[in-house]
């Protein structure tokens, strides 16, 4: 089963990049603005032999990671105490609702005047996009707790954090972990966004780079590296959600079919 | 499993309020840092030609010889640079004429301190150029009227600069439909009609000539003969508090702006160091020029013109914002 969606995976993505190289080449498109595949992997070679690059992935990667792992801690905690605590939910969730659909990038000035063009910036902005995204799966995921478990934890004389721990937890981590999902996927688009718009260094600049100097091929070529960094990092979030959820019945169920 | 879950929760909470509160110390950063005689500021630019002059200096140890470090901070417009400078961010930036000057007309406090580049003054021989598709029926600047021209930044020099274009060729500039678009997709959108006019600079002006577009005109040069396009500046309060830097970067930039005028092939060499631009474009650039020193008389008719569109709040006072 898994060998046949990983060739049928490989076979969407081969007959993709067959479409990139047909299209400018038939004349769909003008080769100046989107080179066909052939000499997109050229300046991908040539990207991938430069230390710059290098730099500039790990610069990214930095962003990503430490922008995801405050937005979860932070999201987890403040998603539980919000739970918790008695009318916290609804002292908060008016404001919570006003303020998530602001986008992260209405803050880049924000940023900038804060922070300039280091990684600080892309940070408030990769925070507060991945924030909103886990706290809102968080609020949910405790919602879900089975009164009835809840009274049974209470009468067996549970104490708050007892009970948070052996009831609400193991209830509420399936919602964490769409959570986190959902916001490493955010977050590694707003980190490239940051960088693309501010200047701050990573991948994004140096697509901007690429775009201001009208060197077209390495523009797609590093496009292509953030749409690959993307999919690495779906696929390894659905594996840490599997491990994490081995005992749960969503995943145990998948594996008895 | 579980456990380690709650570790890692625990430690992203620690390194969340630890980043906090490192940030509450980032006030002090913006001070220029100085050891055994060499300065050290922090210069924001954006990675364009325009600039290259500064990396030449650097690269010849101009700044050096006046006892000072750039360290060289890119950002993509100047929409990071201006605000960088005021908060502290960077001691120096770079900047169009005319962003200063609105800049200054809402009591933003900057203060231009170096030339930065000037338009070439040569019709038809400028980095920036308004150019029509090839076989375009648009002969020239008067027959824009009623057609869209595409510009990096409305309300800014090149809008301005295109109106003069216009007004000098007998047409009326309030006819023309300005629309905002971003100098390296101009290009593209010429070649498909989306746009009849394109206000572009180098390296997208090659890139337009190698498409046969066809230009009309040079609208920079109609502002004013060499026209100061863009200066090096800092805030008010760095350039008061610290007057013997700001020296320092003064004489420096005045020699690495003459030594880049006179080195046209280093130039074209060194914007491969921090520009991507394929050496096939970069031969066909039309590179700028770089007087040492500012010319008050242009900056003063594109005062004039900015006034007449209708851009500063009040009248820009040049003998505050300028060096």
């Amino acid at each position: 089963m898994r060998g046949v969606n990983v060739a049928l995976g490989a076979a969407g993505l081969a007959a993709f990049l067959a479409l990139g190289e047909a299209v400018p080449r038939l004349g769909l498109v003008k080769e100046a603005y989107f080179p066909p595949t052939t000499r997109v992997a050229d300046a991908l070679a040539g990207e991938l032999a430069d230390g710059a690059f290098w730099t500039a992935l790990g610069d990214t990667l930095t962003g990503w990671a430490l922008g995801l792992a405050i937005a979860a801690g932070a999201g987890i905690v403040v998603g539980v105490v919000v739970s918790v605590v008695p009318y916290l939910r609804e002292a908060t969730a008016s404001t919570i609702e006003f303020l998530r659909p602001i986008p992260s990038v209405a803050l880049i000035p924000l940023a900038v005047l804060l922070y300039g063009t280091q990684l600080r910036s892309v940070l408030l902005l990769v925070v507060y996009a991945s924030f909103w995204q886990i706290l809102i799966q968080v609020l949910y995921g405790v919602q879900d707790v089975d009164p009835v478990a809840e009274e049974t934890a209470r009468s067996y004389g549970l104490g708050t954090w007892a009970r948070i721990r052996h009831v609400l937890w193991p209830t509420a981590l399936p919602y964490v972990m769409t959570g986190v999902r959902l916001a490493a996927a955010v977050a590694l688009i707003l980190a490239i966004t940051a960088e693309l718009v501010i200047g701050a260094p990573g991948l994004g600049a140096r697509i901007a780079v690429a775009q201001t100097s009208q060197a077209v091929p390495e523009m797609y070529a590093l496009i292509l590296v953030t749409g690959l960094l993307g999919l690495l990092i779906n696929v390894g979030a659905r594996t840490v959600e599997r491990r994490a959820l081995a005992w749960h019945q969503s995943v145990r169920g998948e594996v008895a079919v | 499993m579980r456990r380690l879950l709650a570790g890692l929760a625990a430690g992203t909470f620690l390194l969340a309020t630890a980043a906090c509160g490192s940030s509450g110390g980032s006030g002090t950063s913006g001070k220029a840092a100085s050891s055994g005689g060499v300065t050290t500021v922090k210069l924001g630019l954006i990675p364009i030609v325009d600039v290259a002059p500064v990396y030449l200096g650097v690269q010849k140890g101009l700044y050096e010889k006046h006892g000072l470090k750039l360290s060289i901070t890119t950002a993509q417009g100047g929409a990071a640079i201006v605000p960088g400078v005021v908060s502290g961010q960077f001691q120096f930036g770079f900047s169009n004429v005319t962003s200063l000057m609105v800049a200054q007309s809402n009591n933003v406090p900057v203060k231009a301190v170096s030339n930065g580049i000037a338009s070439t003054g040569v019709q038809g021989k400028d980095f920036n150029a308004l150019m029509v598709k090839k076989g375009s029926a648009i002969k020239s600047a008067k027959d824009l009227e009623g057609k869209k021209v595409a510009i990096n930044t409305l309300k800014n020099i090149n809008e301005t600069a295109v109106r003069e274009s216009v007004r000098k060729a007998g047409g009326d500039p309030g006819k023309v439909k300005f629309v905002e678009l971003a100098f390296d997709q101009m290009a593209a959108a010429l070649d498909k009609g989306q746009v009849d006019a394109v206000c572009v600079v180098e390296p997208a002006t090659a890139t337009v000539r190698s498409q046969g577009g066809v230009q009309i005109a040079s609208p920079l040069v109609d502002v004013a003969p060499n026209l100061t396009v863009a200066l090096y500046f800092s805030s008010q309060q760095y350039a008061q508090q610290n007057p013997d830097v700001v020296k320092k970067f003064q004489a420096a930039t005045a020699e690495s702006l003459a030594y880049a005028d006179q080195h046209p092939d280093e130039v074209r060499q060194i914007v491969t160091t921090y520009t991507k631009i394929p050496a096939s474009v970069l031969e066909q650039v039309t590179l700028p020029k770089w007087p040492a020193e500012p010319n008050r008389s242009s900056i003063e008719a594109l005062e004039k013109l900015g006034e007449q569109d209708g851009l500063f709040k009040s009248t820009p006072d040049l003998d505050k914002l300028l060096p």
